[in-house]
């Protein structure tokens, strides 16, 4: 069930309810057993199926690998369990179809359409979850992880309900200790875990949803649209993109943190990015560790003697690699492309950008921090553009119109009712106010110290802004579950 | 048994990073060192295989960890040849 819906607000506190009041040496069966009903609710026995392959063959795969000192063994038991992962990961890629809201996934290049009679099949979860047993595979391989011989704590370290759906992408060493230790009710845990689900929830039902009510109708029919207006909704996207995703993610921390559980954050203010490769290390945090440290690292050293070429190469095959990860189509290869060419134009430069400051007579300061910021947001808009658009001539068209003209900025800001705009315009406010607010301090610590009253009323607000200004009657599936 | 780190080994590294000065130990990781990012590193690393006349598997520097490790490497290829 997605996270944005009523059943999940009757499973989770039924599920905790259950967890808190189960002696301890049993809480993993309740977690397990709940994760496995909540990936079972999606009504896809294919899903099932992946993560029971997955799950088996990497619980088998681990040890054998952490227990032999062979290691020519070790490398082809390695080798087996990343092609499976692999070929589970391309399967359900392939025999995937989309209907329904959210945008279709750009051009696909030889998708098959094997979806069921009256429903779809979303590779849901199978992207992450493949990605995290290669990880555990690979990890002990290398002897920086342990394999994990508990079978039911092995399956609930990759499906986890609150990170199943679109992660993070957990490391061994990460999460298993956590699933091992005794679970102790703590309020302040609580607190915050509720806290982060309704910071969660307002980012994508009240600001993302919304969004998507603007940029759906320009990006699903390109040629009725021209000029500044394909500027606005890039900007719209790159926003709705990053309150949907972080909007979840909130929601998977939150959830977690009510049993007990850490898991990794995901983003830390992207487009306050100074550089492609510093946005790298603030978007989609555990999957850009991931293809840093099982893609690029490796790619880089096999390159080590080509110099700045090698890690060229190896900076545009990773980001290759993480477009076709997130579907297969044009528009995301095009999107991973270019990320990898920024960042390899990146890798000369850097060098030379000092001197070419001092040549230009700019001073580093608070100036060339803004225009850096200026500059990398509008990088990564553009990639989006190609991310978004329904097919490469879609895009092209967006690009090639992009300063033809002001038309049709009026029909888009009133398309919806004035109240959608200024809805909008108040709640990226509010978040520009919690971006400050956090830039010098803890916003938990500084929201717990206040009294009671203040606190109690600002919950209520959150509850009934969320309630009042939530898009409930047209709920867009979380963008990143796509993928 | 922990490894000295040469101060042949430090000269490189440094000289890599364009730093004068660092205090380079076994313990002492990447991202400890200034500059010596992820981009800076594959050049680190040729850096030492040309300095000592070396080559090192793809899969050993992976694994590695810390300064330490890389020393391990160096000594290791060294015991191997002679």
């Amino acid at each position: 069930m997605p996270f944005n819906s009523l059943q999940y607000f009757l499973f989770l506190p039924a599920v905790l309810l259950v967890f808190h009041f189960t002696r301890d040496r049993w809480r993993w069966a309740v977690l397990l057993l709940a994760s496995l009903g909540f990936y079972a609710a999606l009504g896809d026995p294919y899903l099932l199926a992946a993560l029971a392959a997955v799950t088996m063959t990497a619980y088998v795969l681990g040890i054998r690998i952490g227990g032999t000192r062979y290691h020519r063994r070790k490398t082809a038991l390695l080798w087996i369990g990343i092609a499976i992962n692999f070929l589970v990961l391309i399967s359900m890629k392939f025999i995937h179809s989309m209907t329904g809201t959210g945008h279709p996934s750009p051009s696909g290049i030889g998708r098959l359409d094997l979806s069921p009679a009256g429903g779809t099949i979303l590779a849901i979860g199978v992207s992450y979850y493949t990605l995290q047993a290669i990880s555990y595979l690979v990890d002990i391989y290398l002897g920086t992880g342990k394999a994990e011989h508990h079978p039911g704590r092995f399956a609930l370290y990759l499906s986890v309900f609150p990170k199943i759906l679109q992660g993070p992408i957990e490391r061994g060493r990460d999460l298993i200790p956590q699933l091992r230790s005794p679970y102790v009710f703590d309020y302040a845990e609580a607190r915050v875990g509720v806290l982060r689900i309704a910071g969660g929830l307002f980012k994508k039902m009240v600001i993302a949803d919304r969004l998507a009510q603007y940029v759906n109708p320009v990006f699903d029919n390109v040629h009725a649209y021209s000029g500044v207006v394909f500027i606005v909704v890039t900007y719209l996207y790159a926003l709705q993109i990053y309150y949907d995703f972080s909007g979840y993610t909130d929601i998977a921390l939150g959830s977690a943190r009510l049993f007990g559980i850490r898991l990794t954050e995901n983003f830390r203010n992207p487009y306050t990015a100074t550089s492609i490769a510093d946005f790298w290390r603030r978007w989609h945090i555990s999957f850009s560790r991931w293809i840093l440290d099982y893609i690029f690292r490796p790619l880089q050293m096999r390159f080590r003697h080509g110099g700045t070429a090698g890690t060229a190469v190896a900076l545009i095959l990773t980001f290759l690699a993480s477009g076709l990860w997130h579907g297969v189509g044009w528009g995301f290869v095009v999107w991973g492309s270019l990320h990898g060419l920024f960042l390899a134009c990146s890798v000369y430069y850097k060098p030379h950008q000092r001197s070419i400051y001092r040549k230009l007579g700019v001073t580093i300061g608070w100036k060339s921090t803004l225009w850096q910021r200026f500059v990398t947001f509008h990088l990564v808009c553009l990639a989006w553009i190609s991310f978004r658009a329904d097919s490469i001539a879609d895009a092209g068209y967006i690009l090639t119109h992009l300063f033809a003209g002001t038309g049709k900025i009026g029909r888009l800001l009133t398309s919806h009712e004035r109240l959608e705009m200024w809805v909008c315009v108040l709640s990226l406010g509010i978040m520009a106010f919690l971006y400050h607010l956090g830039k010098r301090r803890d916003k938990w610590e500084y929201l717990f110290s206040k009294p009671a009253v203040v606190r109690w009323v600002f919950y209520y607000a959150t509850a009934l802004y969320i309630l009042v200004f939530g898009k409930y009657f047209s709920p867009q599936t979380f963008i990143y579950g796509k993928f | 048994m922990e490894a000295m780190i040469s101060e042949r080994l430090k000269k490189v590294i440094l000289r890599e990073l364009d730093l004068d000065d660092f205090d380079i130990e076994d313990t002492t990781t990447a991202d400890m060192v200034p500059g010596w990012d992820s981009l800076n590193h594959a050049r680190v690393i040729a850096a030492v295989e040309e300095e000592f006349g070396i080559r090192f598997r793809t899969l050993e520097l992976i694994a590695l960890r810390n300064v330490g490790g890389l020393q391990e490497l160096i000594d290791k290829q060294n015991r191997g040849s002679r």
